[in-house]
């Protein structure tokens, strides 16, 4: 009987922080700009020891302007979208749930189709939009899944089902209808593009990000318990109806939080968790901070891969997570049916 | 079922006057409402009374209300009128946590949605006490393991729950809810998937239990012949009607029962004091 | 912006081509890979997709100025080069007349200090043009069908620059549309019947294999234009706004209103500056030989 202790927590957080560290360094030194790393690290540390005047505005704008925002928001948005997918994944007892199957996507991409057409050139009004759109869809599909006034997840499943095929109607209904150059950019939202630096600052980002991510691990022990019966953890003594609101709205707002910088992108929610839970096993009280680590680490590589594959063009990073993602679930799921 | 028997010859049952009762249920009463799928049901008013060491059948027909009083012994539905209360304190009065470090509802299945191990399964029983967001200590362990030592699971400890036998199961299910150390063990239908070796084993665990540690074991059945060997006591509902309280002999009336299972019923006494009910097709 | 623009980088293939028609594609250091006219353009440095440029590339670049158009270039590229201190002018693109993007011309001319040439070069496609709007004074509107996209059948609606081109070639699209690339039911183009078809997917092809194909297929093979062989494929690099786009306009109006053209056949002047080398080619089946260029 070896239980999950802090210590093993903690051993495997580290560790996967050291892999993102590496994916990180590695991210810095690939790029179209010719830089090296000793130049790298140069702008780097000057920077921080008051020799801001000595470094070359080039490397400046490379490093601080161009790829640390690029990776900090990967960071941020693989963080938000796996913690996410863990969460739904308990919430509706469904191991295929990934962040997008209750709608939150859906209504995002719709604010950003209205403020795309409304004003297109307002710089940061299409990710406020998105977001807006994402809290009103969380909103909706929770007033329509609640049974007996609670949460239930068959329920809000559907209610989650509805919304998406509704949403996409009307968004389909918009993007043929309304005139059509301004939503080039719609593509690129849609398969996830992490090219563009949201307008707010990443500070307060991530601030979000660690309210939602701590929310939800402090729900961890009584997810633990929810996963072998809701009824079974009334009677042992959790708040079930108190967890699932929680999570619910956490989940959901990390879900909007990422699709409103960067765009849908796909197979992160659902295929990281899993993942973390085929190395570490499904203790919530691990796997949390182990899938945003993981999802973190996901796309902070394909991202990578997704500037040099074929430069110099930029594929959407949504492309890669696709393409690596759907033969590594397939693997996955040939796995478990054995 | 000789050597039974021998090892349930009828107690006495404890004076209720000189030890305050475990669980005390007090004129309780509770109503559904009528919906679409059933007309209205009371149930109600239901007095009796259980001490420690004691194992206690809630004993009626399928729609007797059997259910019903469950819920209100767990917690899970305040008594429209009447009181609950376990130890001395009102049911409906304990939060979630403290109701659930006193009594511990024993659930027939269990759908999980990932695999665990016995062991961590039956860990979770430690939650109740604790805080929320909590890492097991070691106490924790050694108390999971007594638990799974009393329901004899300690074989499989490091077996998969997938991968267990339906006895198995329900052995390790036992076990989470000893390991949560509780006064009050409620069971709904506990053998209705078992054979009568199962159905026999798991009664006599379940004595065992109460008489060796010190738990109030409560059992809703509709089994006569099992409460009738291993019950002390015998709470009889009828259409939501409390009819009649006490130990099996005392509640084994032939017309009574005959009344209330609609079947052609004979009781006879044996020597250890314990009824026998004979299916009796004129 | 910096006082003298050495160095320059394009991002879509019309605003290349337009830095070539100036003489100054000495000062071009990037382009992007789609960037295919004239052919020495795509020898130039690439940075990547019109729609996805690398903006580590064009920093490398270190551009004085970077050439885009709202027509192809997303907003978001040219925040994230103005962010990094580099200058960008975007052309207006799909929503232009011809006059306004001979505008947009001499306004990169001005930018790029080769305002002798843009005078040069604005004058004498104005000149081209207003010689056509004569010699076309008196004919009456062609009506047309211009096809973007096959299928779906999309054409162009009437705010586009190409329906302004069209308009100065006396033509006019018979879908009106307020949208700028409007979807449209093939029994649309049944009840309006055009008189031409135009398509613009041709690489110096003739019109003869579109016309082949479209013979084939139901529906299309029995409009009345596909019958009697009116059927048009321009070039699909002309079809930008550009200065090739006047030459476009020319082979159109020839094609549709033959008879203002038989009498002489050098209404076109040379243009200064560098030539395209691939020459514009575009029949009819109409057409009859002796009168090809």
């Amino acid at each position: 009987m070896r239980p999950l202790t802090p210590r093993r927590v903690a051993l495997i957080c580290a560790a996967l922080g050291g892999v993102l560290f590496i994916a990180v360094v590695i991210s810095l030194r690939m790029g179209a700009y010719p830089i090296s790393i000793p130049e790298i690290v140069m702008t780097l540390v000057n920077r921080f020891i008051g020799r801001r005047n000595e470094i070359p505005p080039d490397f400046w704008n490379v490093v601080y302007e161009i790829r640390l925002p690029r990776i900090a928001l990967g960071i941020l948005v693989g963080a938000a979208l796996s913690t996410a997918g863990a969460g739904f994944q308990a919430l509706l007892r469904n191991p295929l749930a990934d962040p997008y199957v209750l709608g939150v996507s859906s209504g995002a991409a719709l604010g950003a189709i209205i403020s795309l057409a409304v004003a297109p050139q307002t710089p940061g009004l299409i990710q406020i939009a998105a977001f807006a759109g994402a809290a009103g869809t969380i909103a909706a599909v929770y007033f329509l899944g609640r049974r007996g006034g609670q949460v239930d997840s068959a329920t809000l499943l559907l209610a989650g089902i509805v919304a998406v095929s509704f949403l996409s109607a009307v968004i389909m209904f918009l993007m043929t209808t309304l005139p059509g150059h301004e939503f080039r950019g719609m593509a690129f939202w849609l398969m996830g593009d992490l090219a563009t630096q949201p307008a707010i600052s990443s500070r307060w980002l991530y601030l979000l990000l660690i309210i939602g991510v701590g929310s939800i691990y402090t729900t961890s022990s009584d997810l633990n318990l929810i996963l072998t019966g809701e009824q079974e953890a009334r009677h042992l003594g959790v708040n079930v109806n108190r967890v699932k609101l929680v999570v619910y709205v956490a989940a959901s707002l990390l879900t909007g939080l990422a699709v409103s910088v960067s765009g849908a992108i796909g197979y992160v929610g659902l295929l990281v968790p899993h993942l973390m839970r085929m190395m570490f096993g499904s203790d919530y009280r691990l796997l949390i901070p182990a899938s945003a680590l993981g999802g973190a680490i996901l796309i902070v590589v394909a991202d990578l891969l997704a500037r040099v594959v074929v430069a110099p063009t930029e594929l959407p990073v949504g492309a890669m997570t696709a393409l690596v993602g759907a033969p590594v679930f397939i693997y996955l799921m040939r796995r478990s049916v054995r | 079922m000789t050597t039974a028997e021998t090892t349930t010859a009828a107690r006495p049952l404890a004076n209720a006057r000189s030890v305050a009762p475990r669980l005390k249920v007090e004129q309780a009463t509770y109503t559904h409402a009528a919906d679409r799928s059933a007309p209205q049901f009371t149930l109600g008013p239901v007095t009796f009374e259980a001490q420690q060491h004691e194992l206690v059948a809630v004993l009626g027909p399928n729609a007797s209300g059997k259910s019903t009083l469950l819920t209100l012994l767990a917690g899970l539905n305040k008594p429209f009128s009447g009181r609950i209360e376990i130890d001395g304190t009102e049911v409906g009065q304990l939060d979630l946590r403290l109701r659930a470090q006193r009594i511990a509802f024993v659930q027939q299945e269990s759908e999980l949605l990932f695999p665990l191990r016995v062991w961590e399964y039956v860990l979770q029983g430690r939650y109740p006490h604790g805080r929320r967001l909590r890492f097991e200590s070691e106490q924790d362990c050694l108390l999971a393991g007594n638990a799974l030592a009393q329901v004899g699971a300690d074989a499989f400890r490091e077996r998969r729950m997938d991968q267990l036998s339906g006895g198995e199961k329900q052995r390790v299910i036992l076990a989470r809810a000893l390991a949560q150390q509780p006064s009050l063990l409620l069971l709904d239908e506990p053998t209705q998937h078992l054979d009568i070796g199962g159905k026999v084993e798991l009664l006599r665990r379940l004595r065992r239990l109460a008489e060796n540690n010190r738990y109030t074991v409560l059992v809703v059945t509709h089994e006569l012949d099992l409460a009738a060997e291993f019950c002390d006591r015998v709470v009889l509902l009828h259409k939501g009607k409390c009819l009649r309280v006490g130990a099996p002999a005392e509640v084994y009336d032939r017309a009574l029962l005959e009344e209330v299972f609609e079947a052609p019923l004979e009781v006879e006494m044996r020597a250890n004091g314990r009824p026998r009910v004979i299916l009796h097709e004129r | 912006m910096p006082a003298e623009i050495n160095r320059i980088v394009t991002l879509a293939p019309n605003v290349t081509e337009i830095v070539y028609a100036l003489g100054i594609e000495n000062k071009l250091v990037g382009d992007t890979n789609e960037c295919n006219t004239p052919p020495a353009a795509k020898s130039k440095p690439h940075v990547g997709e019109p729609q996805s440029p690398s903006i580590e590339a064009i920093l490398a670049l270190h551009p004085d100025l970077v050439l885009a158009t709202d027509a192809i270039n997303r907003v978001d590229t040219a925040d994230a080069l103005q962010h990094l201190g580099i200058a960008v002018y975007t052309m207006a693109g799909d929503t232009q007349t011809v006059l306004h993007i001979l505008d947009s011309m001499a306004r990169v001319a001005e930018l790029t200090g080769a305002e002798p040439q843009g005078s040069d070069l604005v004058a004498n496609l104005r000149s081209r043009l207003d010689a056509l709007h004569a010699r076309l004074q008196d004919r009456p509107m062609a009506h047309v069908l211009f096809v973007v996209w096959e299928d779906p059948l999309i054409t162009i609606g009437q705010n586009t620059f190409i329906a302004d081109a069209l308009r100065w070639a006396s033509a006019e699209s018979v879908i009106l549309s307020k949208q700028n690339w409007p979807q449209i039911g093939i029994e649309e183009v049944v009840r309006l019947q055009p008189d031409y078809i135009v398509f613009a997917n041709g690489h110096g092809e003739t019109a003869a294999t579109e016309l082949a194909e479209l013979r084939t297929r139901p529906v299309w093979r029995d409009l009345d234009a596909v019958e009697l062989g009116h059927v048009i494929n321009l070039n699909e690099e002309a079809i930008r706004p550009s200065p090739g786009l006047v030459d476009a306009i020319e082979q159109l109006a020839r094609a549709v209103h033959p008879e203002a053209f038989a009498a002489n056949a050098e209404n076109l002047s040379p243009r200064s500056g560098a030539r395209r080398t691939s020459p514009l080619s575009m029949k009819t089946n109409a057409e009859c030989d002796p009168c090809a260029r």
